[in-house]
């Protein structure tokens, strides 16, 4: 699969202090990007780096294929859609002049206006002044702008801030039809892994500038190996047990937990412990969190 | 099919709908016209044989004091709605930094053109409604209006550029409040002083010299050369002044 963003040791400092570290970010055509990370670890950033508003302080960017100069920026991002941070607007004008103002600018025949607010379900709405919108149909207009002429790729950053639980749902199934529905390739930024792991198909991880992870969902999914957890009325004779018959275990936060993935081995610990005369009260597997995994990914707790 | 700074500029007229910011140069030129009919119909017969002469050397006064205001609002109308609705960093993905910059001070440019344009009118309305003694000399008339044009396109690019980098509109419009009295001011600082003041140019180029008599109470007009090296010096540092406020805006990271 191509890749429609490639960037090389792209890095930005402001005075001393680096925001974003040597990112390699490759992002697949056709894909939805998960780009994740906590707050302030530099997605933003990254994005608006990548749109050319803020200059690096060293590594080079490709998009679409082409490398991102001062000179061609413009063109390459014609075939861009961006909403970075919040919706941009014009509160005196309505939802339908924004898009004209945009359909100008980007030269794009009016009648894509319909087509874009037909997406994002703001056909009723296009009438009405955009300071009276909520911030909901604000971020589905923003959305709507990023749309307009179709690029091929969109960037999104974190585009369901603010957004109630049906907004949520409905951005992320409008979010997920794009590469199917308009052909694109998505790059959507979020802190909130569980968003990410519903809608991405590929996942970057930053962290303090860093990109400490990237590859497919799946092989994240990869890092989210079950546990067997045992819950027992004696843990430390119920662990003695298990060691004299080299049975794999652990003991650690008041938890037992079985190393062993085979059911028949699961089925001889079981058997093992209860000639022991030890009462086993629950058994049941327990998958990695997301948070877990980010957790051995960086070798520290982040809020998420 | 239009041109890229067509629909650039098409935009930002777009821009502007439902803002009225035509009304802010209008409510100014109509304080100027009812101040013209005061002046005019107070007057006695025989001040009215210098009237253009009287116009020549009270307006630009006048516009030291009111121009420095409007420029500063309505730069403040055209920018504060991309500072509200954040929208920079979208307009800067379609557009170089420097052609908004450029587009959007073309928009406010047209509104000092059309209060310049307004301001010959009344002028020109004023000696036939009241009957100026003297005709018009085309020569001085071109000159005031170069001179407020010139003076207020100045200010705008200086406006804008506070108004770009704000994310309040209060600093651009207490400055442009302040560069009103300053400009007043500067009038009776000492010429080296008065110089370092961009509010006052407008009255920095006479075309028209006042001499009042203490013991008679008489005031007489008169004309003098217009200091066109001046102006012309003034006209290039005020290209440099846009440049150099260009040059902040558009560096400024989003």
């Amino acid at each position: 699969m191509s890749s429609v963003i490639l960037t090389d040791s792209l890095t930005k400092q402001y005075g001393k202090k680096t925001v974003v570290d040597s990112l390699d970010l490759k992002v697949p055509a056709r894909s939805i990007y998960g780009f994740l990370g906590p707050n302030g670890a530099g997605k933003s950033t990254t994005l608006k780096l990548l749109l050319g508003l803020i200059k690096p302080t060293e590594g080079n960017i490709r998009i679409l294929g082409q490398k991102v100069t001062q000179k061609n920026r413009l063109n390459i991002l014609a075939q861009t859609g961006s909403l970075i941070e919040s919706p941009a607007y014009y509160g005196h004008l309505s939802g339908k002049e924004n898009l004209r103002i945009i359909c100008t600018l980007k030269n794009v025949p009016l009648r894509c206006i319909d087509q874009v607010l037909a997406i994002v379900r703001m056909t009723e709405q296009q009438n009405k002044k955009v300071s009276q919108y909520s911030l909901g149909m604000k971020q589905r207009l923003g959305l709507a702008t990023a749309l307009l002429g179709m690029p091929k790729l969109l960037l999104l950053d974190e585009p369901t801030n603010g957004l109630d639980p049906a907004g949520i749902q409905e951005m992320r199934e409008l979010i997920c039809s794009l590469p199917q529905k308009c052909n694109m390739t998505v790059v959507v930024s979020s802190h909130l892994l569980s968003e990410i792991d519903q809608m991405a198909t590929h996942v970057g991880i930053i962290d303090q500038g860093q990109l400490i992870f990237q590859d497919t969902l799946s092989s994240l999914h990869e890092y989210s190996r079950s546990r067997i957890i045992l819950r027992t009325n004696n843990d430390s004779a119920a662990m003695k047990v298990l060691k004299q018959s080299h049975i794999p275990a652990g003991w650690s936060e008041n938890t037992l937990t079985l190393k062993v993935h085979q059911e028949n081995r699961i089925a001889d610990a079981v058997t093992l412990l209860v000639h022991a005369g030890i009462g086993i009260h629950r058994i049941y597997e327990q998958q990695m969190s997301l948070e877990d995994i980010f957790l051995h990914l960086t070798g520290k707790k982040v809020s998420l | 099919m239009l041109s890229t700074l067509q629909r650039r500029l098409w935009a930002e007229q777009k821009k502007s709908k439902h803002r009225r910011i035509w009304l802010i140069p209008f409510a100014f030129f109509l304080f100027e016209a009812l101040w013209m009919i005061w002046q005019f119909t107070s007057a006695h017969t025989e001040e009215l044989t210098t009237g253009y002469l009287m116009l020549f050397y009270d307006l630009p006064i006048i516009n030291t004091i009111i121009m420095p205001i409007m420029v500063a609002v309505i730069a403040s109308r055209l920018c504060d709605m991309e500072i509200k609705g954040e929208t920079l960093k979208l307009l800067y993905t379609l557009q170089e930094p420097e052609s908004f910059f450029d587009c959007k001070y073309l928009a406010g440019a047209k509104y000092l053109f059309f209060f310049t344009a307004g301001h010959s009118i009344l002028i020109l309305a004023s000696g036939r409604i009241f009957h100026f003694g003297y005709s018009l000399k085309i020569s001085m008339l071109i000159e005031y209006l170069a001179v407020t044009l010139c003076t207020s396109l100045v200010l705008l690019a200086l406006q804008q550029m506070m108004s770009l980098i704000s994310n309040s509109q209060i600093m651009p419009l207490t400055v442009g409040l302040a560069g009103s009295f300053l400009g007043l001011f500067s009038l009776f600082f000492p010429a080296p002083l008065a110089r370092l003041v961009i509010w006052g140019y407008f009255a920095a180029f006479p075309c028209v010299k006042m001499d009042w008599d203490r013991a008679t109470r008489i005031t007489e007009f008169y004309e003098v050369p217009f200091p066109l090296v001046g102006f012309l010096i003034f006209a290039v540092f005020g290209i440099l002044l846009f440049i150099i406020c260009r040059i902040i805006v558009t560096r400024k990271e989003i």
